[in-house]
């Protein structure tokens, strides 16, 4: 768009530029992709105020840089200076500019008016609504109840969450759920059994091999973009190999060198196989046999090596390549060859997902993808599946006194649905309540979550959240009418993450810390108060002040207390920087292999376990007495591993694998001894999907997946991410589809035992037999009019862009109207990818 | 499906402008052919009818375009002077000042004929001749310019051929035939005048001919394409097997063509080879002149359109 | 006077992971309306299970040395820059005669509808001229697009040129694309019935067909 008459300012504007101009496009000729965080006006010509911040729309946050011009955030580019990002920036980042900008966007606090989700709505003063929800909060505390209040959040995270966190303590609740099931907590509790903390990093940088089970890493991934670039980096700049196992062709199965289709739920079986086949051919031997000595691999912390390589070569025994084709439908040899490669090429990377872990075996599936990484030396180790590492903020920790919490038992699930629910089971939340007989909150808040949406049984959440005699209260903190929204009775509005502040902490992936803040481009627009501010708010008004106000101030406030950030200049340098990381810092690898001062493990308050080899602090876990640690042993007392100093390996007390949710040995534990407490198979372990072992004829596997310009339910009324994807047909593999007489775009009715859907077939060979696949995105039926063609309460008509929206008639279907809200039996994950559906033409 | 930039104004402008350009020329050169329309059987009355219609379809055509423009469409109501500011060798900026140039020779030149009694000879008669030696090249060339504003274009393999100008042309020739003939018939006495029926064979004959002419070429057109590879091929199959066929077929090549080519024959013939006095009645000769401006719509409407829904092969 | 430059692009398709950074970017950079793209990446799918391939192709305005949307403009409008060959659109003496709109052999240009002008890519002049990349190429997630001066021997485009196979869109058209591919595909939906294997090609944007 551009006329001759701005084009003349445009020459003058960068002739005012003078030597950053220049500057610049010397750098444009070294660096194909750089923009020393400038940009200029398309209309103007002008430079637009750029202010350093983060990108919030996935949990990857990276740092980012947003341009405001006339007061409005026009533009979000990435941040050239930092290390996990090195300035480049996905879809959904850019497309993040449409987020403050949204015509439907929830700009005052709302009262419901009519009857619950009629739609009927008043404005209401912050003064007001606040002071309802502390009337309601402050019967609950004299009346000594406080967990009925429940705060149910989604991706809150960093200063947001320990604010927030400070407040629900100092209220006294501990009825706080998460969203955590219905994400990835499969996979960090099997971390949690296996290196004792989660979150795996993947050194792309270093790597030479890289084998996936499940992950969509260039479309997806909890660390995005400071991964997906690195691996496309690797793919074609160094020929690293990448196979990936997935049920459909993703675009990370498109991109590797080899794309295996895998029966939905066997990613276990194949990853079984390729431990047969590393331990039956001595592939081991090396860095793999050399690691065993940090590992548990028998009953005994102290086993030798080689009566490990024995347990484990039994153990893996019966689990060979053939036996593993017949359940995964991949050939044996290409089991055998892939785990060959995997083994003797050094170092290698097995990366997982969801696809491989949101399943009934799942708690195994990732287990035994440890273990591979364990025997073949790929451990924490430069080019491997490495412990994540991220900054360390120091935050001011509010008042001391704090009520002991009282908390409802309906986060995890009824009683032994689960046996180590770690993240507790978020989306048999609404379940429990309407059972009631754990009792039910009076308040149900939730923040940063959809529960209406984002977990299975869709009816069922609405007809719970519905009825007023289950969920008497229920406020939902919120920049957007979401689905959830619209059956809340309060509506708290949230700023969008390009005007709040945050101290944030991703982990990197080049295992360099990188400290980071979010500082809001813009002033919040209408009326709107981040939640961490009104946490404060509320609190003082419930006459317990947190000793911060608000969230800019504890952001300060930690910029002043974290050494490395206070020491380049505190707050006032991350403002005007927005990212650090210390240039001499070198990355972190083998941190298991940090030696433990004896002084430490010395202390009077530490006991030696001769059971587990673990050094630990009985007093920090509130054990009475010496003897008393001693008898009661490690493993067998409760929260023991907050106590863990350090363990024994050989002559050496080494920091090992740090436990933070179980008793692990700070062994890396292939042989867990408290699966084998739990009465379960202590080694990875073979286990079918149940309602895959009995299929019907024609009964297929649903699946599920995410695209890569879209965020779960929360971008799609960014237009400019809908415009480019906004149905989620179903994809069906030829094969299937002609037996079903059902050709492309054909209308389909795919029903499970919870619900049934009417959609579009996508007939593409791109997905592998018996399987459906359906993205999560779409189908909404609120959100706003990009979303669903539903406006949302007080939305506005400004945006011309309303008058173009080309995709009214092709909004897809959301699949999770038949999937059930089951957990995996171990760690209480969600089986997203486990439900049998029928599928027939509509 | 590709979109459709150009829509109903773009074709209506191409047809019309067609029209009134044929019209012009076919009157102009009935006048001079003729010496200026003084010898019996000049056909003055034709080309009266020719000149007086000449200029307002090619008006309207021209007003009609400004609609699809843009600049019009976002509410800049002048923005297309710019035209009339420049000219360059793009084939809409020469046609724009033929056109431009077009419309006031014509208006000129109906204007010698719009006067209380025009005969050859009369006070307008040497400007009109004068007029008239204009009008024969510039009714030529805004018919051909049609076809040559989108034969120009490789994008759009279906019009990207020197033919569809030659085609455009013969078409807007026949099309002004028709026009006049229909204008007389519906306006004309009804006597059966001598005179009359002499130049009405004249004309429906060179119009037969014009048919059969625009027949060849389009036979030309479709084989020529037909018998390439790749993208014209591929264009056109869009009229031989693909979306367009039987429009092209029944609605062009039969409805404009075919069936009033065999009409005319059927009253031509007699006195082509029998001497025969040539009578058509009015009311067929009224059908048959609507079949022929159907055709011409017809051209350009399928033309215009499969140019856009077809495009190069590949990638 | 500074010596002309000549802008082009190479679009390295090893590297394009088909994430749409670069589609949604140039939208917000350049606030394309709803509807219309200046850049946009294709699906191409292709095989039988379980030989199944996907490839990416990213498109944008070529900067044709020989742009056909320029020589057919009646008004001038467009045209090709000297200074650094990028061709432009003057949106303040363009008609919206849509001419160039149906002379580009690669689609590329619409009637922008707040403007009513022509509009397509520009390779971000507003950005190029102030010493930036383009806004695609700022993003670009897998660093596919590699941007620079092909006058500049040094340049990171003149050495991708230099070091690559590289291959044009319809070189036939004889437009001279300024706008290289590395390892494009360039399957077309025509050769599924050719090849008998199944083809499907995603514009991911209005006008699915494509252009
Ligand atoms: N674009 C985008 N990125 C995101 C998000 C988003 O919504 N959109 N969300 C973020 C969040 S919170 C998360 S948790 C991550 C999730 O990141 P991922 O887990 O990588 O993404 P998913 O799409 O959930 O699942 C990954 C893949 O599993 C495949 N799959 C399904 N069943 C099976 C199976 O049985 N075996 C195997 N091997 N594969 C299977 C699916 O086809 C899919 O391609 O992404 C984060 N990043
Ligand atoms: N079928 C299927 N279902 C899935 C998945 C799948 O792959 N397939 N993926 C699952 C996964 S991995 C996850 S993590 C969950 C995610 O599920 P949720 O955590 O519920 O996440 P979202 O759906 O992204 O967003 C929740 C709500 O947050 C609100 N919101 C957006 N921005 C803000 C903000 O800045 N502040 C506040 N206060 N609120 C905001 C929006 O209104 C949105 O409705 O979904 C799960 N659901
Ligand atoms: S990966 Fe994309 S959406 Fe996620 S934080 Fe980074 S830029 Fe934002
Ligand atoms: S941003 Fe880069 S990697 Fe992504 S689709 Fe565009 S060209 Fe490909
Ligand atoms: S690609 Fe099309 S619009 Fe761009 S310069 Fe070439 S002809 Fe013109
Ligand atoms: S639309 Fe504008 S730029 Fe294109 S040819 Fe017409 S006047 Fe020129
Ligand atoms: S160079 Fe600029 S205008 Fe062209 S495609 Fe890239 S972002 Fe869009
Ligand atoms: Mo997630």
């Amino acid at each position: 768009m551009l006329n001759r008459r701005n084009f003349f300012k445009l020459s003058a504007a960068s002739a005012a530029a003078g030597v950053a101009g220049t500057m610049t496009l010397k750098q444009a000729k070294a660096l194909p992709a750089w923009n020393g965080g400038k940009d200029f006006s398309h209309k103007t010509g002008r430079q637009r105020k750029a202010v350093p911040s983060a990108c919030l729309q996935c949990v990857t946050r990276c740092p980012n840089i947003a341009y405001v011009e006339d007061g409005r955030v026009v533009k979000i580019e990435g941040q050239p200076n930092s290390i996990r990002s090195e300035g480049v920036m996905c879809a959904k980042g850019q497309g993040g500019v449409n987020q403050p900008n949204d015509p439907d966007r929830v700009l005052y606090p709302l009262r419901r008016v009519g009857a619950r989700g009629e739609g009927k709505w008043k404005r209401v003063s912050w003064d007001e609504a606040l002071g309802e929800v502390t009337a309601r909060l402050q019967k609950l505390r004299d009346a000594g109840t406080p967990e009925k209040f429940m705060f149910h959040y989604g991706r809150m995270k960093a200063s947001t969450s320990k604010m927030v966190g400070e407040f629900l303590k100092t209220f006294g609740t501990g009825t706080i759920g998460n969203h955590t099931s219905i994400c990835e907590g499969g996979k960090w509790v099997a971390q949690e059994y296996t290196w004792g903390a989660h979150y795996d990093s993947w050194d792309f940088d270093n790597t030479r091999y890289v084998l996936n089970f499940g992950s969509n890493v260039l479309e997806a991934g909890t660390n995005h973009i400071p991964t997906s670039h690195r691996l496309i980096r690797a793919i074609t700049d160094r020929n690293v190999k990448l196979v990936t196992f997935d049920v459909r062709l993703s675009n990370t199965a498109a991109k590797s060198k080899e794309w295996v289709p895998v029966k939905p739920g066997a990613d276990l079986a194949v990853v079984l196989a390729m431990c047969n086949v590393v331990m039956n051919e001595d592939l081991y031997k090396g860095d793999g046999e050399a690691f065993l000595q940090y590992c548990k691999a028998t009953a005994k912390h102290d086993a030798t090596t080689a009566e490990k390589i024995a347990s484990l070569k039994a153990h893996f025994a019966p689990y060979t390549p053939q036996w593993a084709a017949k359940i995964s439908a991949v050939p044996a040899e290409t089991i055998a060859r892939i785990a060959r490669e995997f083994a003797t090429t050094h170092p290698a990377c097995v990366i997982s997902y969801r696809g491989a872990i949101a399943h009934y075996n799942g708690h195994d599936t990732e287990r035994a993808i440890q273990t591979l990484a364990a025997i073949t030396g790929n451990i924490d180790n430069p080019g491997g599946r490495c412990k994540a590492v991220g900054p360390k903020w120091h935050y001011p920790k509010g008042i001391s006194e704090k009520p002991k919490a009282r908390k409802l038992d309906i986060l995890d699930g009824p009683k032994g649905a689960a046996v180590s629910p770690n993240h507790h089971m978020s989306h048999n939340v609404l379940k429990m309540i309407k059972d009631g007989s754990n009792g039910r909150p009076d308040i149900y808040m939730t923040y940063m979550y959809t529960p209406v949406y984002a977990n299975g049984e869709v009816q069922e959440n609405i007809d719970i959240l519905k009825d007023e005699t289950l969920v008497p209260f229920f406020v939902s903190v919120n920049p957007f009418y979401d689905e959830s929204a619209a059956l809340a009775d309060l509506i708290l509005p949230e700023p969008t993450y390009t005007e709040r502040w945050d101290w944030e902490d991703m982990v990197s992936p080049t295992q360099v810390a990188e400290f980071y803040i979010r500082q809001p481009a813009i002033k919040p627009l209408g009326d709107c108060r981040d939640f961490a501010t009104v946490a404060c708010d509320l609190a003082e008004r419930l006459g317990t002040p947190l000793g911060f106000k608000t969230k800019e101030e504890f952001v300060r406030l930690s910029c002043e207390k974290t050494p490395e950030v206070a020491a380049v200049g505190g707050f006032e340098y991350m403002k005007a920087q927005g990212v650090y990381h210390d240039p001499k810092a070198k990355p972190r690898y083998h941190s298991y292999k940090v030696e433990v001062s004896p002084a430490a493990y010395q202390k009077d308050t530490v006991v030696y376990d001769p059971q587990s080899g673990v050094y630990w602090d009985w007093k920090k876990v509130h054990v009475v007495s010496r003897e008393e640690a001693l008898k009661k042993g490690y493993t067998h007392t409760k929260h023991a591993y907050k106590g863990y100093v350090g363990h024994r390996v050989g002559d050496k007390v080494y920091s090992g694998f740090k436990p933070d949710k179980v008793n692990t040995s700070g062994y890396f534990e292939i042989y867990s001894s408290i699966m084998e407490d739990k009465g379960l198979a202590p080694l990875p372990t073979w286990v079918g999907v149940p309602e895959h072992e009995n299929m019907g004829a024609d009964d297929m596997m649903l699946t599920t997946y995410k695209v890569a310009t879209q965020i779960h339910s929360r971008s799609q009324n960014c237009k400019f991410l809908t415009e480019v994807n906004h149905d989620n047909p179903a994809w069906i593999n030829p094969k299937d589809a002609q037996r079903r007489g059902i050709k492309d775009g054909d209308k389909v009715k795919i029903t499970s035992p919870v619900g049934g859907i009417e959609t579009e077939a996508k007939v593409t060979p791109a997905v592998n037999i018996g399987v459906v696949a359906i993205s999560h995105h779409f189908g909404h039926w609120q959100y706003g009019r990009y979303a669903s063609g539903h406006k949302a309460p007080e939305g506005r008509d400004d945006d011309p862009d309303l008058q173009r929206i080309w995709w009214k008639d092709d909004r897809g279907v959301h699949p999770n109207w038949m999937i059930a809200n089951s957990p995996d039996p171990i760690n209480g994950e969600l089986r997203w990818m486990d439900t049998v559906v029928q599928v027939r033409k509509a | 499906m590709h979109e459709l930039h150009w829509g109903l104004p773009v074709i209506l402008y191409l047809f019309l402008g067609g029209l009134g350009a044929g019209a012009g020329a076919v009157s102009a050169s009935v006048l001079l052919r003729s010496g200026g329309g003084d010898r019996p059987g000049s056909g003055f009355d034709i080309a009266r009818w020719g000149a007086l219609i000449a200029p307002f379809p090619v008006i309207v055509g021209t007003g009609m375009i400004v609609f699809e423009l843009g600049s019009f469409q976002a509410g800049n109501w002048f923005r297309f002077v710019n035209l009339f500011k420049v000219i360059n060798l793009s084939p809409m900026s020469i046609g724009t000042w033929l056109l431009s140039l077009f419309i006031l020779v014509s208006l000129a030149y109906a204007y010698t004929f719009f006067m209380k009694d025009p005969r050859p000879g009369d006070a307008r008669h040497s400007l009109r001749k004068m007029l008239a030696w204009a009008m024969v090249p510039l009714g030529v060339g805004v018919a051909l310019y049609t076809g040559i504003l989108l034969g120009a274009l490789p994008a759009r393999p279906f019009w990207n051929s020197p033919i569809l100008a030659l085609l455009f042309l013969v078409s807007a020739l026949s099309t002004g035939v028709a026009a006049i003939l229909l204008a007389r018939a519906i306006f004309r006495e009804a006597t059966h005048h001598q005179e009359v029926a002499r130049s009405t064979y004249l004309m429906t004959s060179s119009d037969l001919l014009l048919i059969a002419f625009e027949i060849a070429v389009v036979f030309l057109f479709i084989m020529y394409a037909h018998l390439t590879i790749g993208n014209t091929e591929a264009a056109v199959a869009v009229i031989l097997g693909g979306r367009l066929t039987s429009l092209f077929w029944l609605g062009f090549v039969a409805l404009g063509l075919a069936i009033p080519a065999a009409i005319e024959l059927k009253y031509v013939i007699p006195t082509l080879l029998y001497q025969k006095q040539y009578v058509m009645p009015r009311s067929i000769e009224i059908a048959v002149c609507t079949l022929v401006l159907i055709g011409g719509f017809m051209l350009r409407y399928i033309v215009v359109v499969a140019g856009q829904i077809t495009g190069p092969v590949g990638i | 006077a500074t010596p002309a430059k000549r802008y082009a692009m190479v679009i390295d398709t090893r590297k394009c992971v088909g994430c749409h950074a670069c589609s949604v970017s140039c939208k917000t950079e350049n606030d394309v309306p709803l509807g219309e793209t200046r850049s946009w990446v294709e699906y191409i799918e292709k095989g039988d299970f379980p030989e199944v391939r996907r490839s990416f192709l990213p498109r944008l305005c070529n900067q044709c040395e020989k742009p056909q949307c320029v020589s057919v403009c009646p008004t001038g409008a467009t045209y090709k820059r000297k200074e650094d060959g990028i061709v432009v659109i003057d949106s303040n003496v363009c008609i919206g005669c849509k001419y160039c709109v149906q002379a580009c052999p690669y689609g590329m240009r619409f009637i922008n509808p707040t403007t009513g002008a022509a509009d397509k890519c520009d390779f971000c002049l507003h950005r190029v001229e102030n010493g930036l990349v383009p806004a695609c190429v700022n993003t670009c997630q897998g660093k596919a697009r590699i941007f620079g001066d092909l006058n500049d021997p040094d340049s990171v485009v003149s050495k991708a040129v230099r070091a690559n196979a590289l291959t044009v869109l319809r070189p036939e058209m004889g437009t001279g694309p300024m706008v290289f591919y590395i390892d494009a595909d360039h399957t077309d939906a025509r050769d599924a019935a050719r090849l008998g294997t199944y083809v499907r090609i995603e514009t991911n944007r209005r006008q699915q067909e494509r252009v």
